[in-house]
């Protein structure tokens, strides 16, 4: 039979990259259903991959990934590349296992701890097994170490540079005694380090069995092939884009302490089969945590380029090769320590992607998508529950999807680099002292536009308890969802405090505030812009808005000329 | 007179499968189905069975599998709905769990709520986690939606109020409101159909339960009278998707819980005739033309998930947990961009179908690719001719050529890669929920299973494999040996350790008596019923629970610690981990009722011989190799006949691929066994 490429031939290739994705989803459906908090249960906050280890042990590249969160993914390669040049696997045995979150070691953020685990058949090495999880409390200033108002690293909670969490299959009980010494909630993060660690063990025992059954240099040929294979398809879809350059600016509103409008300026060059893009021009870092690791920028990168192709194109190392990422050093997109980052990888991320689409639609104006809310409003609780034990709840909240070519954007949904899950009122409320006042759409939020931008939503949380700290780390408060084609922007987000005595105010995107029993907080996330001129919408859609409740009369007329009368 | 004769009939996309089973053994028979209106082709079957001799007087059974209710969910052809809910939470059932339906797809479209938002109304009130009422319920706001609804073209109406499955006088008051104020439709309320923690997951289900009860409240109303016109004193009992029968007036009030009738009933059929193998641990793969059906059987009975999905939707109700993938005989080959082969998950389907039917195909599918390896008759295929060249050149110009292969690689390669789909798919419902497949037996039917399933078990480590001897109408055949099931629960969050055994006790007896009542009611004497308790236990903090069986009888504390010990075990096997020392908590109790059935004795008369010679010696491929094979015709094996791979069985309904070095033999039900 022929060869593709590494020895491999067109069927051998399929049928093991369909092993190797079957192993990563494995491990995702082990650590979702064995984590603790809901952040990974019920959110799944998390992300499982598998990688091979090339380059003299220098560097690991991504084979195959469970798809969750596309922020973990593209960021996850730099982790595992950190670890192993801590910890070179020929120095590892089986059984032992590394664990680090520090951004300046290939992480993206303090919460979102990743474990590393070396996949060893008869000694040799076959590949590392690899997840990333989020975790509710990682220390530092504030519970849920989401804080928006950190200044520097430090602040933001424990970090952890490449540490083997367990050694030969045991557990290294000084390190679990350190990290669970430094978080608030330290029995839940053991049972979520366990989740971690039972994932990889669920990869380590399925690439033994596929090792047994098709021979060592077959599987390593193979996972070389399936990257080289995604690079030929990747390649052959940049083909299909216009060469020249196109130039993108989108801005952040502030980093919570002052400094406002942080731009995002992308130069796009396709030349050819490859991609450069450049963020010269972009804002330098700042004092407040909107600093982007490069591992963060690299993976928001990935993610645009991905949906402007051939989405189909299987995810690993091979498909980021034709990608250049020049990011300035000491910039936003490239944040250097000891820079306060959580924001990072929570609303950088999502900035670069609206500045890397909207670069792409000037390129190719019939994939052009209006921004979507561009944020992950990200939500921390933290206090002490009804008897006395502390607790750190967090949660994001979805907004409005852009319009797009044919269809309106979808409602209160997660967009670009977030797809974490709700936590059910339900759920919130049996485990924690807080309660869902509401939770909807915000009518007329979407831009308006021959199809309009996505509802952004609506989300009342009443604490039951005194003296907790509330931290909201949010943006597109001030700079909306751009549209495009001639779409109005969608609605900025506008949040709300309201007390227990009646007191109502305005709160800003990056905020922390002590709340009391019977205080509310009210989160309103911004809608997607819209996609062309809001004139040529279809009556009937007008018609139907209207109906649901989702836009007045009086927007009806001025934004749509719409002739409220006729509908009866 | 004597009523033993028990008729199941299973409305398929194509045909209706009749079963009539008496003391004699079974009998199977075929109408055309009647899209349209369903129930016309079950009352054919009906009379295709009279005409076959059945006296209608006789029969004291009949089992109905159904697709009504799961096509009006995926073609949106639902009643008219409205929603009554808590305050602040009209929208919390279309955002769902705000998650997009793909990451990369900028043009990806959200599932269609099933109510309108219009026509989803607020109540003010407001319990707490613990069925505390935080909020009274406000009467003049809840006539005035009630109000409201009566003067909409809503026909079905669903109440669904947070933390209603702590306590459900608010919903119950609801209910009683808009009767007086004259709503005359269809009610649902969430404390009923589901009374399980997670609001969402409950209001959905609860609303497309609404949806869906005036369509079968019509369709079973039509269908009972018709079987009563036709004489049949047997009431009609409808297939459940958790591989259970109930009676018609209660599947009236739960559609919901019929969404994977059919399957769940083929699941059943194949369940059982391996357990007449003495194979009660068994792996089902059912394959036809566009998809392949997979599942795990325990211990004889279907495994049951309640995270399971129906298009779209998640519908959280215990459904035999068959896990689906576009593979099928009729999916395409063709080479992508990277020059990979890939197979699916676009599908020729029945229509034009693969190239091999000579229906007007030109794409080559995995039939086709069959086709050129020989395994099945390069002769004639539905009684036409093939033109085995078209095939061929297809192959050729699709597969062979841009891959660099000769024209048979490249179909072994073709069904090398839908056996990687399909293995990915059988690892999901075994590995994946912690079963190991080498203790299972796989069964394989639909018209494309039996040619894979062999080379699959190899792959799996899987000892045998069942081809059954009337795989067609194996769904027909669930029907008449499935028990009776009914299958409460109910949430209550709470530390274990506060769990007062004797409040527990009662709370069990009391979902007991429900459901004896309802199994009396169906015809099942005490002595015919089985009752299982469980309950759902999780270590305090973490979202996801083990189901934990719990002793019948008067509980004490002593029992309360074996569950929680068991719990412990459990998650040890499951997980890798446990720990004892940390709290465990109580998240939903659980009542299995079933009415017990006796099963009918499948007929031993297979005709055929013990040592059939070959019908025919072709060339196919198979394994490695290319050679002469024989091949056999299947109503030529008599029972206890062996055969020694590589060999081919033709069937009326599929063809079975024996690998080399595989023995196959017919058991004494007529089932072919395979063994590597």
């Amino acid at each position: 039979m022929s060869e593709t490429g590494n020895g491999i031939d067109p069927v051998t290739l399929e049928v093991l990259r369909n092993a190797c994705i079957a192993v990563a989803e494995e491990m995702n459906a082990t650590l979702v259903r064995t984590g603790y908090s809901p952040n990974i249960k019920d959110r799944r906050d998390c992300s499982c991959a598998l990688f091979d280890v090339v380059n003299g042990e220098k560097g690991a590249e991504l084979i195959s990934q469970a798809e969750n969160i596309p922020v973990h993914l593209g960021a996850m390669p730099y982790s595992v590349t950190a670890a192993i040049e801590a910890f070179p696997p020929s120095s590892l045995s089986p059984g032992d296992a590394i664990l680090l979150n520090d951004p300046f070691h290939g992480g993206a953020h303090l919460p979102d701890m990743t474990l590393v685990t070396p996949v060893f058949v008869d000694d040799e090495l076959v590949a590392v097994a690899a997840n990333r999880a989020h975790h509710a409390d990682v220390g530092g200033a504030q519970a849920g170490s989401v804080a928006a108002d950190s200044t520097d690293i430090y602040q933001e909670g424990l970090r952890v540079p490449p540490v083997k969490l367990y050694d030969g299959g045991n557990p290294v009980e000084d390190v679990f005694d350190l990290l669970l010494t430094n978080v608030r909630t330290p029995e839940e993060r053991r049972g979520d380090f366990r989740a971690q660690r039972a994932a990889n063990r669920t990869a380590v025992d399925r690439l033994r069995e596929l090792v047994a059954r098709r021979g060592l240099d077959t599987v390593r040929a193979a996972t070389t092939e399936i990257k080289a294979y995604a690079e030929r398809r990747i390649r052959a879809e940049i083909q299909k884009l216009s060469d020249g350059t196109v130039r993108f600016e989108d801005y952040l509103d502030d980093d919570g302490l002052g400094h406002e409008d942080l731009r995002i300026a992308v130069a796009v060059t396709v030349d050819g089969d490859r991609v450069v893009v450049d963020f010269e021009g972009t804002s330098d870092e700042v004092a407040g945590p909107i600093n982007a690791p490069l591992a963060v920028t690299a993976s928001a990168t990935y993610h645009a380029v991905r949906c402007v192709t051939d989405p189909d194109v299987p995810p690993n190392a091979g498909t980021y090769r034709p990608v250049e990422i020049r990011a300035p050093a000491g910039s936003i997109v490239n944040a250097q320590p000891p820079s306060a980052v959580v924001g990072g990888n929570l609303e950088v991320s999502q900035r670069v992607v609206d500045a890397l689409l909207g670069a792409f639609g000037l390129e190719a104006p019939e994939r052009a998508v209006a921004a979507g809310q561009g944020t992950m409003n990200s939500v921390t609780f933290g206090g002490a529950d009804r008897e006395g034990e502390p607790f750190a709840f967090y949660e994001t909240v979805g907004g409005g999807f852009g319009g797009r070519a044919g269809a309106d954007g979808m409602d209160g949904v997660h967009v670009h680099m977030s797809n974490t899950r709700n936590t059910p009122a339900e759920v919130l409320e049996t485990t924690y002292p807080l309660r869902i006042r509401r939770y909807e759409y915000r009518p007329e939020s979407g831009g308006a536009g021959e199809f309009r931008g996505g509802l952004g939503l609506r989300r009342d949380i009443e604490v039951l308890t005194d003296d907790v700290v509330f931290s909201l780390l949010a943006d597109r408060r001030r700079h909306r969802p751009y549209g495009v084609a001639g779409g109005d922007p969608g609605s900025a987000g506008a949040d709300r405090l309201v007390r227990a005595n009646g007191d109502e105010t305005g709160i800003a995107g990056k905020a922390t505030h002590d709340l009391n029993a019977g205080d509310v907080v009210s989160v309103r996330t911004p809608g997607g812009g819209g996609f062309g001129d809001p004139t040529d919408r279809d009556a009937a859609a007008v018609a139907r808005d209207l109906r649901l409740g989702t836009l007045s009369a009086a927007v009806a007329r001025a934004v749509y000329g719409h002739d409220v009368d006729s509908d009866g | 007179m004597v009523t033993d004769v028990r008729l199941g009939v299973d409305v398929g996309g194509t045909f209706t499968d009749v079963v009539v089973a008496d003391g004699d053994g079974i009998t199977v028979l075929k109408v055309p189905s009647t899209p349209e209106s369903p129930d016309e082709g079950v009352l054919d079957g009906v009379t295709a069975a009279v005409d076959a001799g059945v006296d209608p007087r006789t029969v004291g059974f009949f089992a109905h599998g159904t697709t009504v209710a799961t096509n009006a969910l995926l073609e949106r052809e639902w009643a008219e709905t409205a929603l009554v809910t808590t305050e602040g939470f009209r929208d919390a059932v279309a955002i769902g769990r705000q998650t997009r339906p793909d990451l990369y797809d900028l043009h990806a479209q959200p599932p269609s709520p099933i109510v309108r938002r219009d026509r989803r109304f607020e109540v003010a009130e407001r319990l707490g986690r613990r069925g505390e009422v935080i909020e009274p319920f406000d009467e003049d706001d809840a006539r005035a939606v009630a109000r409201t609804i009566r003067e909409s073209d809503a026909e079905s109406v669903a109440v669904a109020f947070v933390f209603a499955f702590e306590n459900d006088a608010h919903e119950r008051r609801m209910a009683e409101i808009l009767r007086e104020e004259g709503v005359d439709g269809d009610l649902s309320l969430s404390s009923e159909v589901l009374p399980e923690i997670r609001e969402y997951e409950r209001t959905l289900v609860t609303s497309i339960n609404a949806a869906l009860k005036p369509v079968l409240n019509r369709y079973l109303g039509r269908l009972e009278d018709g079987v009563a016109d036709a004489g049949v004193p047997a009431s009609v009992t409808v297939m459940q998707s958790n591989g259970g029968v109930a009676s018609a007036a209660a599947t009236r009030e739960r559609p919901v819980d019929t969404l994977l009738s059919g399957p769940a009933a083929g699941v059943r059929g194949a369940a059982h005739v391996a357990g007449e193998g003495g194979y009660d641990d068994v792996l089902t793969m059912d394959m036809g033309g566009t998809s392949c059906d997979v599942s795990l059987v325990r211990d004889g009975d279907p495994v049951v998930t309640t995270e399971g999905q129906v298009g779209d939707y998640p519908v959280t109700v215990p459904m035999v947990d068959i896990h689906t993938i576009g593979a099928g005989g009729g999916s395409i080959a063709w080479v992508d961009g990277g020059g990979s082969l890939r197979v699916g998950p676009r599908s020729a389907g029945a229509d034009p179908g693969p190239i091999c039917y000579g229906h007007g195909g030109t794409d080559p599918t995995v039939t086709d690719a069959h086709l050129l390896l020989g395994r099945i008759d390069p002769g004639t295929f539905f009684q036409r001719s093939v033109d085995e060249a078209a095939v061929r050149e297809a192959v050729r110009e699709s597969v062979a050529d841009p891959l660099g292969l000769d024209v048979k690689a490249a179909a072994r390669g073709i069904v090398d890669v839908a056996n990687a789909n399909m293995e990915r798919a059988l690892r999901v419902v075994s590995v994946e929920r912690g079963h190991d497949p080498r203790g299972f037996t796989l069964v394989a039917y639909g018209g494309a299973g039996p040619l894979h399933a062999a080379e699959l078990a190899e792959k799996l480590g899987v000892p045998r494999v069942v081809v059954p001897k009337s795989a067609g109408v194996l769904s027909a055949l669930g029907l008449l040996i499935s028990d009776a099931v009914h299958e409460e629960g109910v949430s209550a969050v709470r530390p274990w350790a506060e769990v007062d055994p004797a409040e527990l006790t009662t709370r069990f007896d009391r979902l007991e008596a429900e459901t004896a009542e309802r199994l009396e009611a169906e015809g099942f004497p005490s002595a015919r019923q089985r009752i299982e308790r469980a309950v759902d236990l999780r270590y305090r903090g973490q979202s996801f629970d083990l189901r934990v069986e719990v002793p019948e009888g008067s509980l004490g504390q002593r029992n309360l610690t074996a569950v929680a010990d068991r719990f412990h075990d459990r998650h040890e096997r499951r997980y890798g981990h446990a720990t004892p020392e940390e709290p465990v908590e109580l998240v939903t109790i659980r009542l299995r009722a079933r009415g017990i059935v006796d099963p009918p004795a499948l007929s031993t008369d297979h005709g055929g011989t013990v040592d059939p010679d070959p019908r025919t010696v072709r060339r196919a491929t198979i394994g490695g190799t290319t050679d002469q094979t024989p091949v056999y015709d299947r109503s030529a094996l008599g029972p206890e006949a062996t055969l020694d791979g590589p060999a081919v069985i033709e069937g009326a309904e599929s063809t079975a691929v024996v690998p080399s070095g595989a023995n196959a033999r017919v058991d004494d039900v007529g089932n072919v066994v395979i063994e590597p």
